[in-house]
């Protein structure tokens, strides 16, 4: 049986008085891909918020590896070196496409021959190579996109949290991101993606969690 | 208006000629006002993005506070300062009054508000994914504060700019702490404000002509800075 990497149980998120996600049980396998299906205003960003240790829920309980999440402003420091959120409109950071993909790896510290290193491979991945002295700011909204995956990708997280990746890309961007969100998983990665798209999930053999107005059911 | 004329062509000759008076109050002003300006930053840059992102009670009357010293006179500020440093003040042993350590620290009193509210302008009027991108990248929250004033450098060195503005043409403060002693705390300010009482116009207007130079230099420089990094 495949271990869990969150256990969330009782899990209730608010925006003021609105109740954005109410989740009795959910439970996310390591090293499994997971779609999370549900239509505008469902939930998807507020649960994937939560799960990005970025938003603190309300109300109710969250093991990461068994271990209970308490929320502490340094625990969730720690947390998110292991867990890395791709927003659905990706920040692009002022400089180059160097500075954006090495973001991360500079923040914990790589030396500078390996982040150099690991950022070509990244780029290389999203089919991007050579990409790494343009303006950030210059790309077209695919290739930006393709970064921000490249940027989040860099930082080898334990969990990949993908918020509508394949949203406002072309046909043959969101194949490459399906096929490199699959070989990721192939890899260990323990992948969270939402989606509008109810057939990705068996498209993909992922295991589908639909959100409707912030409620869970597991398929 | 032929006095303006005469006055006019006395001030470029004194300009020109290097005249020790003018170019001591130039570089006396500029070096007063390039410290205290740094020394607002220091603590007005950290306290702008501190009152912007911070979730802490009474945040709304504490940016009202910063908006209401902005408008604080220099004379006020001034006086308070010289209540501190004058012999009979707290400070009086440090012997700082009449120095113009004494004009940094209240020039520093004067732009560090303003530096405050427009770096918090700055912050407030960035893309709110900054914060939430660096921090799910695995940056601290002091990198990811860090890579927030990065991305907003250019509204942080206008606050900067806008402080050197106030205390370069300020007179209140620089008139008060620095006693507007020759060759050591005249500034340009003060001396215009000396020698048009002295009837010295000419050298006034001299002094008033650098100030305006310099003042649009500055924003020229903060105008081209903002277009390059558009571009």
């Amino acid at each position: 049986m495949t271990a869990a990497k969150y256990q969330l149980s009782a899990i209730e998120a608010c925006y003021g008085r609105t109740v954005a996600v109410a989740i009795d049980e959910l439970t996310i396998a390591a090293g499994e891909l997971h779609v999370l299906v549900g239509s505008n205003g469902s939930g998807k960003s507020t649960l994937l918020g939560v799960l990005a240790f970025l938003n603190e829920p309300h109300r109710g309980k969250i093991l990461f590896d068994g271990t209970p999440v308490t929320f502490t402003a340094k625990e969730c420091a720690l947390l998110r070196r292991r867990v890395t959120l791709l927003h659905q409109n990706p920040y692009m950071f002022s400089g180059t496409v160097e500075a954006n993909v090495s973001f991360g790896l500079v923040s914990r510290g790589l030396s500078r021959e390996s982040t150099r290193r690991v950022v070509g491979e990244s780029l290389e991945r999203v089919g991007l190579a050579g990409f790494e002295a343009r303006k950030a700011r210059q790309l077209s909204g695919g290739e930006s996109r393709r970064v921000a995956f490249a940027r989040a990708m860099a930082c080898k997280p334990e969990v990949l949290l993908l918020d509508e990746p394949a949203a406002h890309v072309d046909r043959a961007s969101a194949a490459q991101i399906e096929s490199l969100v699959v070989s990721l998983v192939v890899g260990g990665m323990t992948i969270v993606m939402s989606s509008h798209d109810d057939r990705l999930g068996a498209k993909l053999g992922a295991r589908v969690i639909r959100l409707e107005e912030g409620r869970s059911d597991p398929l | 208006m032929s006095f303006i004329v005469e006055s006019l062509r006395v001030a470029l000759s004194l300009i020109l000629a290097g005249d020790r008076d003018v170019v001591s109050a130039v570089t006396t002003s500029l070096s007063l006002a390039l410290w205290s300006v740094l020394l607002a930053a220091a603590g007005g840059v950290p306290t702008g993005i501190a009152v912007a992102v911070g979730r802490f009670p009474m945040k709304g009357a504490v940016k009202v506070v910063l908006d209401s010293l902005m408008a604080m006179p220099t004379v006020v500020v001034g006086l308070l300062v010289f209540a501190f440093l004058s012999r009979q003040g707290p400070l009086g042993a440090v012997g700082l009054l009449f120095t113009p350590k004494a004009i940094i620290v209240g020039q520093a009193i004067l732009a560090a508000p303003i530096v405050a509210n427009y770096t918090v302008a700055a912050i407030e009027g960035a893309d709110d994914r900054i914060l939430p991108t660096a921090l799910t990248l695995g940056a601290s929250p002091m990198q990811s504060l860090f890579q927030l004033a990065r991305e907003v450098r250019f509204g942080v060195v206008a606050a900067i700019i806008a402080g050197f503005g106030r205390v370069i043409s300020e007179v209140g403060v620089a008139m008060m702490l620095g006693g507007n002693i020759l060759y050591y705390t005249r500034t340009m300010t003060t001396a215009i404000a000396l020698e048009t009482s002295k009837g010295e116009f000419a050298f006034g207007l001299a002094l008033g002509m650098i100030l305006m130079a310099v003042s649009l230099a500055v924003n020229i420089f903060l105008t081209l800075a903002q277009e390059s990094h558009r571009a």
